[in-house]
């Protein structure tokens, strides 16, 4: 029986998932966008965004647009890798189940 | 970790990944008010040089349809994501904007335009602009606005002066204010149909 594979516990976390797949389908986003999609606190998606920063799989840009600080986000090569990684491994792990 | 997880959990996951990525492609940007503000902004120029026969009117015009286009954009961009989409057609504009101002402040300054040359250029780049966005976003009701401004320029190298302003207004017409406003409610009903995906 082939090994299943381990889930990323990186990118597992339900929003550290929802964000990392929000950027993917963008070229970059600001923080305010990503609370209002992910309906999340200010505390808790900066703490998750910091997790992914951290792993290298996001890149943060501060700026100021009309005198307005912004903080934008942009998936990087690495987390869109780790992301495409993920999905394959919940394939599998869904394809063995069904397999079972 | 997965030792724990039920079949649901990592279904439920799949589809989480599949709606954001499907949330963040989804064009959030509103360009509707853009065509209306510059179909605005030629009524005004044309009104504007014909009532004070000024020929700075269509400079001051352009040029500060321009500054609030800008102004707008950077203020309304300030919440939302940049999409490649977006950025490639805002490309688009951008270029033939600045071939648009070249163009005309040549031919303005050298004293070569003239009402069937300026509907002739406008028309064709519009067209072709508009034609180029059509295609990107597989949108029939812009490339037929395309086919509009191509129809327009042709016929201003051959219609009288007369019916060449009368067909330039009614181009403006429907591509410009029409078409903007149908972009505009055709956004805002998208927005309403998708609010928060909660995490």
């Amino acid at each position: 029986m082939p090994e299943l594979p381990d889930l990323n516990p990186v990118i597992h976390g339900k929003l550290r998932l929802a964000v990392l797949s929000l950027l993917a389908g963008v070229e970059q986003a600001e923080f305010t966008w990503l609370r209002a999609k992910t309906g999340s606190t200010d505390g808790n998606l900066g703490a998750q965004l910091l997790k992914l920063e951290e792993a290298g799989y996001v890149g943060v840009e501060k700026q100021f647009v009309l005198r307005k600080p912004q903080s934008v986000y942009r998936i990087t090569e690495k987390g869109r890798r780790a992301l495409a990684e993920y999905v394959q491994a919940l394939k599998a792990l869904l394809g063995s189940a069904i397999n079972v | 970790m997965h030792e724990q997880m039920t079949n649901q959990d990592l279904t439920e996951r799949l589809t989480l990944i599949e709606e954001m990525i499907a949330e963040g492609r989804r064009t959030t940007e509103s360009w509707g008010w853009i065509f209306v503000l510059w179909g605005v902004a030629y009524y005004v120029a044309i009104i504007g040089s014909g009532a004070m026969k000024n020929p700075l009117v269509w400079p001051v015009t352009m040029i500060s349809a321009c500054i609030l286009t800008v102004v707008v954009i950077l203020a309304k961009r300030r919440d939302l994501p940049s999409t490649r989409i977006g950025h490639s057609i805002g490309s688009l504009w951008i270029a033939a904007g600045i071939s648009m101002f070249l163009v005309f402040l040549a031919l303005g300054t050298s004293g070569r335009i003239d009402q069937h040359i300026m509907v002739t250029v406008l028309g064709a780049m519009l067209g072709s602009t508009n034609a180029a966005s059509a295609l990107i976003l597989k949108w029939r009701m812009q490339f037929a606005c395309a086919a509009v401004w191509w129809a327009c320029a042709v016929f201003a190298c051959f219609g009288k002066g007369t019916q060449v302003t009368l067909a330039f207004l009614a181009a403006i017409f429907f591509c410009q204010i029409v078409f903007g406003v149908y972009a505009m409610l055709r956004e805002s009903r998208r927005r309403r149909q998708h609010g928060v995906i909660h995490a």
